[in-house]
């Protein structure tokens, strides 16, 4: 017999609740809604809108399972795809959207094949991350190393790829496996979905989503009428304004961190000493709890690096504003300096014409550096910013209510946003879609409805758990580091950072959280 | 005792209703006055129509059983396969995928099983891409499926959940998925009587040599009257023989059993579930599954525990049953194999050659 207490702990089934939810209005347009409701609408097994790194992972793995490739599947982006397949970049340049993976979101990339079509030369694995408190140089490194005898090579922590990257393999690999039962609608916008109607002799469509496409303002040469398209299962991997999830009437808690995520591609010098064993790489976060958030340098091939600082939206908007020289500066300061020091360096007047031979930040940090002791474990000096890579975006917590409704599923961002500081976000979502696609086929191969709640509650009760858990251990950590000065919080914080530091056990155990 | 089916001839009836939709309506059921079918039982479970398949309601246990019940028929027919040992009979509709066999469910209730099967028929079409065998043919194997029930309303509720599901909609239309609102009696009766013209072979475990002459499975002689067998490769009966009165002379589930029996072809399986009468069951089923709300997830009187069936029972009846269609020529070579072990639950006598194997149901799905 299984346990009452799960009953209680059942996050997706209040049975009031549910009842409750179930009879409502499901609704979404944005244009005025089509009323061609002549020609019943084609209908497909599986419908994903979003063709973001979640939308095309969930299509991949289920073209690439043997039970799920003769779905009928569609994938609905109002991005032009064919630019994304065709993506390239010298490889001395990076995009500034890059994202670590961690070792179970790359073993299921490599499970549906997708890993085999990915630039691999421009993915950057790193075996070690050290992680300190910038307030009172508390430090924490992860690596593998209690788990790997002395003559194997280390782990990867996580491996570090542009997003574009990924997207362009999972295309690729959407592609390798051929077009029968597959419709993707590039350049395309769900002008309104909403629920079928019953056709007297035929089917009862009137639980399905319909959804009214049409190709966007850009890619409209012809005015052709919407498309209109069933789905058996509507995937809402629609990003954070999901237009899915507010077909399904499903809400979502959270808040904004009134907080920016400045990132950047930069290049690095040498390390000074070279590390050992040879092509080990390291990734760097530091804490700063007087600015706002932690700034993190994350290794990319060809001793480059992405930067992604989080930090308040008054010092991105300062730093946004820089010079690349002064800009640089900060960035070394910002891995160096004192918190006093660099709450000194963000309010610095902006020279008013860039000059090339001083930078009033460059000399500041400078001198301040003469005076502040260095503690081990540096990244190296950052030395140039690709042209243009410097860019931000505001930092939020959402969760979904639901992350299912009858016919309906959220993945990735449509179901939660989480912030950075851990590289999560995307695990997360590659985690959701790795499970929905594992629970479509478990339907398939026992005749279930894959729409149908009892199918898609198997997918919620597994990830709705793991990613709160991720995302709030995420919102604890900001909260914890957003605390200034050397009181309690900074003194309780340290001690544990080093207790963990110090207990394999521990340690382990949170690695293997972080690793999904 | 109540008369047997007795099994006059071959007939090849099945294959009409099959080719048409819906031909039966509810004009049969419930009619026949030596029907298993207990009219307390029925009552109660017409009054469950509304919440069947609500997968909150009081059937979620069963919901959420469902998919077991395909793992097992997987399980059965990667133990023992019928097409291997006799060559199937021919489905209704010429199938261009590899699933052969044929279903029959005996008290579909709401159609929860029955229509989980259906959607694992392949869909008409796509006969173009004739890559072979086993990798194309689904875990069950369904090529068409019949289900039956006694209760109208029951048939009405999976009828138009069917509707609600284009891809079963489509079966329902052409024919390979059939509720019909009868009972087992009534559907043997009209199985086995229904034709005149009767020919020669008794059924044997050797297949009957189909008496058409031409060899060649030409798409036409799917429509010509070709004679065959008109039982079923696969007879389920999922958390059906609990249900079943036993009033002396009237109704008893051995005879019950036995019907079912009738319908399997030789080399075919019997596969069902139940609930075994133990302590636990007891507990679970009537004490807590019917305890008034909060506690409680059906309504008082979904279960009665005497009428529990526990394996010793249900393999001395499938033994027995199994000699008496013999006895009436259905079914040779009825070699009666012990395999029992004491265990509550899930079933699997084989006509042919009858192995019960009792499996307990540690069930623990996610409630």
């Amino acid at each position: 017999m299984r346990p009452l207490s799960r009953t209680a702990l059942r996050p997706y089934v209040c049975p009031s609740c549910q009842l409750g939810r179930l009879p409502v209005r499901r609704r979404f347009a944005s244009h005025s809604p089509s009323s061609s409701n002549s020609s019943p609408p084609e209908i497909y097994d599986v419908v994903c809108v979003g063709g973001g790194p979640a939308g095309l992972g969930l299509l991949a793995a289920l073209r690439a399972s043997p039970a799920t490739s003769k779905l009928k599947v569609a994938l609905v982006e109002t991005q032009d795809l064919a630019k994304a397949r065709s993506w390239s970049l010298d490889s001395q340049q990076f995009s500034n959207r890059v994202s670590s993976l961690t070792p179970s979101s790359v073993s299921f990339l490599k499970k549906i094949g997708a890993w085999d079509y990915l630039d691999t030369a421009r993915a950057q694995p790193y075996q070690e991350m050290q992680v300190w408190d910038g307030e009172t140089g508390s430090r924490i490194s992860f690596d593998w190393s209690m788990e790997t005898s002395p003559f194997e090579d280390l782990r990867p922590v996580a491996t570090m790829t542009e997003n574009t990257n990924l997207v362009r393999a999972l295309l690729s690999r959407i592609a390798a496996s051929g077009d029968d039962n597959l419709s993707i609608f590039s350049n395309t916008t769900v002008s309104s979905i909403t629920n079928g109607t019953e056709s007297p002799n035929g089917p009862d469509l009137s639980a399905w989503p319909v959804l009214s496409i049409s190709p966007t303002a850009a890619a409209a040469a012809s005015s052709q009428p919407p498309t209109r398209i069933a789905a058996r299962l509507l995937v809402g991997a629609d990003g954070i304004n999901s237009p899915v999830r507010r077909f399904a009437d499903i809400s979502t808690d959270g808040w904004d961190y009134n907080r920016h995520g400045i990132v950047a591609t930069l290049s690095l010098a040498d390390l000074d000493p070279v590390p050992f064993p040879l092509g080990t790489r390291t990734a760097y976060q530091r804490f700063l709890p007087s600015l706002g958030g932690p700034i993190a340098l994350l290794p990319l091939p060809n001793n480059h690096a992405t930067l992604v600082w989080s930090t308040t939206v008054e010092n991105a908007a300062y730093l946004k504003s820089l010079s690349p020289k002064a800009f640089l500066a900060m960035v070394n300061a910002a891995f160096r300096l004192s918190m006093t020091d660099l709450q000194y360096m963000l309010r610095m007047d902006r020279p008013a014409t860039v000059s090339d031979a001083e930078d009033p930040h460059e000399n500041e940090l400078a001198w301040r550096l003469e005076h502040t002791p260095q503690p081990p474990h540096l990244p190296p000096t950052v030395t140039g910013v690709q042209e243009g890579s410097v860019a931000s975006f505001p930092l939020r917590f959402r969760h979904a209510t639901s992350y299912v409704s009858p016919r309906v599923a959220l993945v990735g961002d449509a179901a939660h946003v989480i912030h950075p500081l851990a590289g999560q976000g995307l695990n997360l979502g590659m985690g959701d879609v790795a499970s929905l696609a594992e629970t479509i086929s478990y339907a398939v191969n026992h005749g279930m409805d894959v729409g149908d709640l009892l199918t898609l509650e198997r997918y919620a009760g597994d990830r709705y758990a793991t990613n709160a858990k991720i995302g709030g251990a995420c919102d604890v950590l900001h909260k914890l580091y957003n605390v200034p000065g050397n009181g309690p919080v900074a003194w309780a914080r340290s001690l544990g950072l080093e207790v963990i530091d110090r207990v394999p056990f521990v340690k382990g155990l949170l690695m293997k959280n972080a690793e999904g | 005792m109540p008369p047997r089916p007795t099994l006059r001839s071959l007939s090849h009836t099945l294959k009409k209703p099959l080719s048409h939709t819906r031909p039966h309506s509810t004009s049969s059921s419930t009619s026949s006055n030596n029907s298993s079918v207990s009219a307390d039982e029925l009552t109660h479970f017409s009054s469950l129509a509304s919440s069947w398949w609500d997968p909150q309601g009081p059937s979620r246990a069963l919901h959420l059983m469902n998919p077991l019940r395909h793992d097992f028929i997987a399980g059965c027919l990667a133990e023992f396969d019928p097409i291997t040992t006799t060559p199937s009979t021919p489905t209704p509709s010429a199938s261009p995928h590899n699933n052969t066999l044929r279903y029959l469910d005996i008290g579909c209730g709401g159609g929860i099983f029955a229509e989980s099967l259906a959607r694992t028929i392949p869909g008409p079409g796509k006969s173009t891409r004739t890559t072979t065998a086993i990798t194309n043919r689904t875990r069950t194997r369904a090529a068409s499926i019949t289900a039956i029930d006694p209760s109208p309303t029951l048939i009405k509720i999976a009828r138009d959940h069917a509707r609600m599901d284009p891809a079963v909609n489509a079966h329902l239309e052409n024919g390979v998925f059939e509720y019909r609102n009868c009972s087992l009696e009534d559907l043997i009766a009209t199985t086995f009587t229904s034709s005149s013209a009767s020919s020669s072979s008794s059924f044997s475990s050797t297949p009957s040599p189909s008496p058409s002459p031409s060899p060649s499975p030409s798409p036409t002689s799917q429509t010509q009257s070709t004679p065959t067998d008109p039982r079923y490769d696969i007879v389920t009966l999922f958390e059906v023989i609990e249900h079943i009165d036993n009033i002396r002379g009237l109704s008893s589930p051995q005879t019950f059993l036995q019907n079912c029996l009738s319908m399997v072809r030789p080399g075919g399986w019997l596969i069902g579930s139940t609930i075994a009468r133990t302590f636990p069951s007891w507990l679970v089923n009537q004490v807590i599954a019917e305890a008034p709300w909060p506690i409680g997830v059906v309504p008082r009187g979904t279960h009665e525990w005497a009428k529990f069936v526990n394996p010793g029972e249900l393999e001395g009846w499938v033994h027995e049953g199994l000699v008496r269609v013999e006895e009436d020529g259905a079914v040779s070579r009825a070699n009666a194999e012990t395999g029992a072990e004491a265990g509550a639950g899930r079933w699997t006598p084989r006509a042919g050659g009858v192995r019960a194997s009792c499996i307990f149901p540690v069930w623990a799905g996610g409630w």
